[in-house]
């Protein structure tokens, strides 16, 4: 049957359904409660740029286009012609007197021509030499980093003597927006952002940002954690980037230098305990 | 009028209903609870990869992650 009890500094309220008892507050349990409140307002969360380094792999071949062609070289000559003068004869004279003739020997006359050399070009030829030089060559990759940093963002609830209170547990409710959409560094396009554009609730981590390689593997995450330690709420920024390779020779990341990016947070706090 | 006291043979109503029998108040229970509460932070990165913590305790992680993280298993509440 339901009922309450109170007796030895217990209460105790007991539920009967289909005749069974039900507990339904006893203060022998540890119950959940809140004890404290925080309102953290205004907090940044900041992602740096990545980084790329270049490795050098060796020479690359650079192909060209070999242009040939001869010539053909004709000396130069000479050339001769001769002409033949006749010779003459006078013939004798019969009068007055008897004379003899005389004869005026032929001759011949030289022509000396030169021919000049030539020096012809025979039709072009072309051909394809695939590795006509070389050039040093490289590879870009995202460099692998583990980045962490915390801070503290409140302090735990305190007694009435000012002693700090251990807390079992923390709820977070926050609200928040992304103030600087850091991009994919191999694309022209934001990193997927895992933050709710309305308040949301959490315990404990929640993931901000992932990116994955082509084959789906993960090679970026960041996280935040708020968590109690040492009396203090710890905000907790983890980046984890794997080395990414970047798919073709000698290009860079085009987006690496906006990689970064930013959060701002309002969080109101409950502290919770299981025990008075 | 808020009522301070009701008893009544079904039901038990205290604090203007702020104790009530018909409600389910949840309590600290390890061995059949009905949900966890996170005690801590309970994601970690490394490698680049993820590591989840269940409530439960054990670890899942993404194929990536390298790191050797540990979280606690969540405390188990009762209905």
């Amino acid at each position: 049957m339901s009922g309450f009890s109170a007796s030895n500094s217990r209460i105790r309220v007991v539920e009967t359904v289909n005749s069974i008892d039900e507990t339904v507050f006893d203060t022998n349990d540890d119950m959940p409660h809140i004890i404290g409140t925080a309102y953290v307002q205004n907090t940044t969360v900041d992602f740096n740029n990545l980084t790329e380094t270049r490795a050098y792999i060796g020479q690359e071949c650079v192909g060209e286009v070999i242009e040939t062609w001869t010539f053909t070289f004709t000396p130069g000559f000479f050339t001769y012609s001769r002409t033949t003068l006749s010779g003459t004869y006078n013939s004798p004279s019969y009068y007055p007197s008897y004379t003899s003739g005389s004869y005026t020997p032929g001759t011949w006359q030289q022509t000396t021509t030169y021919n000049p050399s030539t020096y012809e070009r025979d039709p072009v030829t072309y051909s394809f030499d695939p590795c006509s030089y070389t050039v040093a060559s490289y590879l870009y990759n995202v460099d692998a980093e583990e980045t962490s940093t915390v801070v503290n963002i409140a302090n735990l609830p305190s007694d009435e003597d000012g002693n700090t209170v251990d807390v079992d547990f923390v709820i977070v409710q926050a609200t928040g927006s992304r103030t600087t959409n850091g991009k994919d560094p191999r694309f022209d396009q934001a990193l997927p952002s895992a933050v709710p554009v309305k308040t949301f609730s959490f315990q404990g981590s929640i993931l901000l940002e992932s990116s994955g390689k082509a084959n789906g593997d993960s090679w970026l995450r960041r996280i935040m954690s708020v968590y109690p330690s040492g009396g203090k709420l710890k905000l907790k920024i983890q980046e984890s980037a794997g080395q990414l390779t970047r798919g073709a020779n000698d290009q860079a990341f085009p987006h690496i230098a906006e990689s970064r990016s930013t959060y701002n947070f309002n969080f109101k706090v409950f502290f919770g305990r299981f025990k008075s | 009028m808020a009522v301070t006291l009701s008893i009544t043979p079904t039901r038990f109503i205290a604090s203007s209903g702020k104790l009530d029998s018909q409600r389910r108040y949840i309590r600290k229970d390890a061995t059949a609870p009905d949900l966890k509460f996170v005690m801590g932070k309970n994601m970690d990165v490394a490698g680049g990869g993820l590591r989840y913590v269940n409530p439960n305790g054990t670890n899942v992680d993404d194929g990536s992650y390298n790191g050797s993280f540990s979280g606690t298993a969540g405390v188990g509440v009762k209905v």
